[in-house]
């Protein structure tokens, strides 16, 4: 079944939203499905988030989800630009506040192994796996050569606070929601230091006559 | 690390760029990206910076796949119910 929920412009999202009485409660009724679909939408595409938990018990997340969403809506009207459609616009926060809902549910309760943080033995074995038979001696030297130069800026040029923020989003995989909660911070304090940190990779390779076309092809498979 | 996720991520470090916008400015700037895109414009050129941090960002980009697919929908007037999608939770 399709329908059509979403026929207001811009200005008459806004307006109605900040109306009062009947006005407003139709508008927000209709704000609540829309954010309502795109929780949903999101939460089928990572059922695997959620397994183990009954299918009444993922549907009152959603609910809650979409009331978070709501209130984030309501609260950030004011910064509504109108350079996109409302409906995208109040999308996203319904997909932000879903995905950190399904992400946080699959690594509830996961330990990270700490053990590896320290041991750096295991992170650098994309050298050894890179090796194939048939790989010329000088290609192959330069792959270990690049991985060299690698290791040396992530043990020796990185703080250590950007070293494990790397260790645990480019090595370790972990979502940067889970990081954010974890080491207690936010998004964008993650995101700098990831910057950081490949600016420092970036320009040591560079530095060592490493361009991107070259270093990029010796690994190309 | 896999092969291919080690080319991927050597990839990002030669694309880093000395300013990067932030998560912050991407959730900002990402509405009008999608909608730029589904109205047939030239999203990257227009806002190459936003494209930059999507493929830099991992967290970012997946909201801005599921935004796309919504947003889409929401073009074509093709949006399921909220019971329809209901439906697919089981």
């Amino acid at each position: 079944m399709f329908f059509m929920s979403n026929t207001r412009t811009n200005d008459e999202w806004l307006h109605d939203l900040r109306a009062s009485g009947e006005v407003q409660e139709a508008a927000m009724a209709d704000l609540r499905t829309l954010l309502l679909r795109a929780v949903l939408y999101l939460f089928s595409r990572n059922l695997g988030d959620f397994r183990g938990l009954p299918r009444d018990e993922i549907l009152q997340r959603a609910e809650d989800c979409t009331q978070d969403a709501l209130i984030a809506v309501m609260n950030h009207l004011s910064d509504f630009r109108g350079d996109s459609k409302f409906s995208t616009w109040a999308y996203k926060f319904a997909v932000n506040i879903a995905l950190m809902t399904s992400r946080r549910e699959r690594w509830k309760g996961v330990s990270l192994d700490q053990s590896s943080l320290s041991d750096d033995s295991n992170l650098f074995e994309w050298k050894m796996q890179d090796k194939s038979p048939e790989l010329a001696p000088d290609q192959s030297a330069m792959q270990g050569e690049v991985g060299e130069i690698i290791r040396e800026v992530i043990e020796h040029d990185l703080t250590e606070k950007q070293r494990q923020i790397l260790i645990m989003m480019v090595f370790q995989e972990i979502p940067m929601d889970e990081v954010v909660l974890r080491l207690g911070t936010n998004r964008n304090a993650i995101y700098k230091m990831l910057h950081d940190a490949r600016r420092k990779l970036k320009s040591s390779l560079q530095a060592r006559g490493f361009e991107v076309g070259e270093t990029l092809s010796l690994f190309s498979t | 690390m896999e092969q291919k996720r080690f080319e991927s991520w050597l990839k990002n470090i030669y694309e880093t760029q000395d300013e990067e916008i932030s998560c912050t400015e991407c959730f900002d700037l990402v509405s009008r990206f999608v909608d730029l895109e589904i109205s047939g414009e030239d999203a990257v050129a227009i806002m190459p910076q936003l494209k930059q941090h999507l493929d830099q960002c991992r967290a970012c980009r997946d909201e801005y796949e599921i935004l796309s697919g919504l947003a889409r929908w929401e073009n074509d007037d093709e949006s399921p119910s909220s019971d329809d999608l209901r439906d697919l939770i089981h």
